[in-house]
């Protein structure tokens, strides 16, 4: 009896609570599925704001999000795109680390059958040519020009025709490697000697371990005037690195990417000279916003180049509060 | 097959040398186990007991010296504990003999399983046999135990019985046992020393390590003392009690 | 004395608990994320994606089994993979590659297996030793580049080994992605575990596990056997590599490193004991199954990426306590006994099947 009591007490509450619930529109990306890879670790430097901003535009347009982490692996993002697929969502996104090849048949089979492909972070030039009619964006920075960018805020810091440096990178991947390539090439240009230093996959999950690597290669060149880099964990790195070579800030140009919690640091000491700011947040947010405008609207793949400026010691404090945020 | 009857001794050790490196650990060893008779190895730690026993089974080469199996002489180089298998000649071993995580079944069989010409293993018939030497050779009976239990579900002198059993039922006619009641409760002892005279009931030899000089002078025919790698002394039970025995074994320690 | 039975009913169907694992998750994941889990896409991607997962699992099933560990096996599936995708794509040797492939797995393998045996260091130290070595050398040999295998899906060894036989035959999708390897593992995997349960091989390995002391008092060549499963283990790594390789139409220059706790992970969630001894094939399919399964069902089921690796962690935990529990009955009686003690109010009860000692 008391059972009963309390269902119908209950049926009745449900019943109130349906009735007064105010009419609203519903958010126009509603009912849509979509696959996201982050490509990190959750919270990692690259990664935390692209899941942020990936957040906000989900829950502002409706969108059921589903975010995929790989550790920067590139087999892991090809077997995590194929799962995807499997699970026939509107939408996927993915980035370029596996290069156009390695995607190509099967970003073909899942344009085939509807699903909306886009890309950010890092391009697939081929892919966004071949889809883009479908839906294929890109939100991220043009990576060479990127690089170059950097390389010229570095270059504005007094670096002359002779110095030695040295860009430390993945110049392995295909179209990843266009960022280092882009920084360390305009240096050359500006007649400066560089040592390209390769990014292991060990340090590339967990860059406190190149460490050691970059402190003792400082310590081996003595005359090292400056250094690059276009990896986001790296920049984080470089105060640390400084620090244990014996060096003070200002005295190698560092030249990074992103604003790691650790790289608002390294711009304040001026360990950090300059940083290229890829808007991360946009990286995560855009995407989102190009899979409900091609699933809904049949729009076409749009190109954002989110590689507008770069941070410096100068211009980083009015952008704490946001970076702590995970924002920018 | 060796011919039945035209041996004497079934293992002798003439003039045999073990070195480790720079330590010598067997001295001139001659020694000749008869046919059907229980010998005690007795001797402090270190005396070369171990070595020895492992020389005579295939586990180790001598340096130097000749082994005789029924009166045949084996070439150092080629003797292997299969060999020793394939001569008659068994160890059980205090703890090493059994695969604590293993059927019995497998126990019984490991080495020299039943196999088709592929070798794979004719798991069947294996289970079929060792159920009956688990019965009849070893006389486990309704005691909850199974040719499908493992090792670990026995206690200690079920284990020994488990081990020696499967001695027996390879027709060995040397069995070795290596300081086979250390560690055991007295009732396990019992049962241990009942399958040593098993051992000679059946007509086959046995050579028996033991530092409890109680239980091996009860069941030995012959006791032999070693003593820094060398033998020292052969001594028939009823010679000395075990009180003497102590006291010789006591003083042999104290001389240089 | 207490009764002892002979074989309780998880020794006598191989793998029990962990199947019952597998099915509970799977129907879980049906029941949270319905539109993924009860359509036959997600089932057709694992059966491309699991089975090199599946073959290095299967390999160190025996490893793991004799004792052993094996750390070295993702820098085989790098360098065994370069040297496969270089002579496929630079010299179009096609087959010839896939045996230079494998053949280099042996390689390393064996020489694994000669260090640890016949020299005698540890395994632990050797193979997390020639781990960095063979990644080493494939870096070097391919200057860190990752190779694109274009146009891999005309020839036949893609057709043969990674092929999907049904794609011209049908107009069922899902049929139509049916990939081979999915077969060629099942084979491979079923030969193993006739090895592992009925072969004299199996026995010994199992045995050397235990204790190789008393292998060796046995008769068993326990330094022969040990190449010879280390060799095995350089074999499936290398098949594994080219599966991989052909699977993705990709090299990619580090592939590999993903796989090192996953598939040792896999393998224990199964059932296969670290100690050595006691190894199960079936279950360490299952915990493949398992493990390759959990981050997709979660994404699906809405759970964020954070969440994936302590779910998988709590399964490792959870299985590793109920195999030791499983595996040892005196804590097992001793746990029940104290779980009924807290069950009678006031009342001080030892249980019937009080300590029973050696």
């Amino acid at each position: 009896m008391r059972l009963a009591n309390f269902l119908l007490a209950g049926v009745a509450a449900g019943g109130l609570a349906v009735a007064a619930a105010p009419a609203s529109a519903d958010p126009i990306g509603k009912g849509l599925v979509m696959y996201m890879q982050m490509g990190g670790n959750p919270g990692d430097g690259a990664t935390l704001a692209r899941q942020t901003g990936a957040k906000e535009a989900a829950e502002a347009l409706g969108v059921d999000l589903k975010s995929q982490f790989s550790a920067w692996a590139p087999e892991t993002m090809i077997n995590q795109f194929k799962e995807a697929v499997a699970a026939k969502p509107n939408c996927v996104e993915i980035m370029g680390h596996p290069g156009s090849t390695a995607f190509h048949d099967l970003v073909k089979q899942a344009v085939d059958q509807g699903i909306v492909v886009t890309s950010g972070n890092s391009p697939l030039t081929d892919l966004q040519n071949e889809f883009g009619p479908k839906g294929f964006g890109y939100a991220g920075v043009d990576l060479y020009a990127g690089g170059a960018l950097t390389a010229k805020a570095m270059l504005a810091q007094g670096l002359k025709a002779g110095d030695r440096a040295m860009v430390y990178g993945v110049f392995s991947q295909a179209e990843r490697g266009q960022s280092e390539k882009g920084l360390a090439e305009t240096l050359e240009k500006a007649g400066l000697k560089i040592d390209r230093l390769e990014i292991s996959q060990e340090a590339n999950s967990d860059m406190s371990l190149a460490v050691p690597i970059l402190a003792a290669y400082i310590q081996a060149h003595p005359n090292l005037k400056a250094i690059g880099t276009q990896h986001g964990g790296a920049t984080g790195e470089m105060q640390q690195v400084l620090e244990k070579a014996g060096k003070k800030p200002g005295d190698i140009v560092v030249g990074g990417i992103d604003l790691a919690p650790s790289t608002i640091d390294g711009l304040k000491s001026g360990a950090v000279s300059a940083t290229l700011d890829q808007l991360l947040y946009l990286q995560g947010f855009f995407p989102v916003v190009q899979c409900v405008m091609t699933a809904k609207y049949k729009m076409p793949g749009l190109s954002l180049n989110t590689g507008a400026g770069t941070v410096t010691p100068k211009t980083i404090d009015a952008l704490t509060k946001l970076i702590d945020a995970g924002i920018r | 097959m060796t011919p039945a009857c035209d041996f004497a001794s079934v293992v002798r050790l003439e003039g045999v040398q073990k070195y480790f490196g720079a330590v010598q650990a067997l001295c001139d060893i001659d020694l000749s186990i008869g046919r059907n008779e229980i010998v005690g190895l007795i001797g402090d730690n270190g005396a070369g007991k171990s070595t020895l026993i492992k020389v005579m089974t295939g586990v180790l080469e001598p340096t130097s010296g000749r082994i005789f199996v029924r009166e045949r002489e084996i070439q150092p180089g080629e003797y292997s504990v299969r060999m020793a298998h394939d001569l008659s000649i068994e160890t059980v071993y205090q703890d090493k003999s059994l695969a604590e995580k293993q059927p019995l079944w497998r126990n019984f069989f490991v080495g020299r399983q039943i196999t088709n010409r592929f070798g794979f293993i004719d798991i069947k018939r294996q289970k079929e046999v060792a159920q009956k030497i688990l019965i009849d050779v070893i006389g486990f009976r309704g005691v909850g135990i199974t040719v499908d239990s493992t090792v670990a579900n026995l206690s200690g002198g079920e284990r020994q019985g488990i081990a020696i059993g499967r001695a027996m039922h390879y027709n060995a006619d040397l069995i070795v046992l290596d300081e086979p009641t250390a560690a055991l409760g007295v009732a396990e002892v019992r049962k241990v020393v009942e399958f040593v005279r098993r051992i000679k009931q059946s007509g086959r030899a046995c050579i028996y390590i033991e530092h409890n000089l109680a239980h091996v002078h009860e069941v030995a025919d012959r006791l032999v003392v070693l003593d820094r790698g060398r033998v020292v002394s052969e001594i028939a039970p009823k010679d000395m009690t075990v009180p003497e025995l102590t006291e010789y074994l006591i003083a042999l320690q104290h001389n240089a | 004395m207490a009764q002892r039975s002979g074989a309780s009913i998880l020794q006598r169907f191989e793998a029990l608990p962990i199947i019952v694992v597998f099915v509970l998750l799977l129907l879980l994941f049906m029941n949270r994320a319905p539109e993924v889990f009860l359509a036959p896409y997600i089932y057709t991607t694992f059966l491309s994606t699991l089975p090199p997962l599946i073959l290095l699992a299967a390999g160190l099933t025996f490893v793991i089994g004799a004792g052993e560990i094996d750390l070295s096996f993702p820098s085989i599936i790098a360098f065994s993979g370069f040297i496969f995708a270089v002579l496929f794509k630079e010299y179009d040797l096609g087959w010839i590659a896939v045996i230079a492939g494998l053949a280099s797995g042996v390689l390393v393998g064996f020489l694994n297996g000669v260090i640890i045996a016949k020299v005698g260091i540890p395994s632990f130290m050797t193979t997390l030793g020639t781990q960095f070595f063979w990644a080493g050398m494939a870096t070097v040999l391919s200057g860190g580049k990752s190779y694109a295998l274009r146009g891999a899906d005309e020839s036949s060894v893609w057709r043969w080994i990674v092929g999907r036989p049904f794609a011209g035959l049908t107009d069922i999708v899902w049929l139509q992605q049916l990939s081979i390897q999915a077969l060629w593992t099942a084979i491979i995997v079923g030969f193993l575990w006739l090895i592992l349960t009925r072969h004299r091989f199996g026995e010994h390995t199992l045995f050397i596990g235990d204790s190789n002391d008393v292998s060796r008092v046995v008769g068993i060549d326990v330094d022969r056997e040990k190449i010879k499963i280390f060799t095995l283990m350089g074999f499936l790594a290398a098949s594994a590599a080219i599966i991989l390789t052909l699977e993705n139409k990709n090299f990619f220059g580090n592939q590999g490193q993903g796989y090192l706790l996953t598939a040792i992970a896999s393998v224990l969630i199964g059932g296969t004991s670290i100690f050595g001894g006691q190894a199960t094939i079936l279950g360490t399919v299952f915990g493949c199954f398992i493990i390759g399964m959990v981050e997709a069902g979660l994404v699906a089921a809405g759970l964020t990426g954070a969440w994936v690796r302590t779910v998988q962690g709590l399964i490792f935990l959870a299985s590793i306590i109920f195999y030791m529990y499983a595996d040892e009955p005196q804590r097992r009686r001793a746990l029940i006994a104290n779980l009924r003690s807290f069950g009678r109010f006031g009342g001080i009860r030892t249980s019937e099947e009080g300590g029973v000692r050696r």
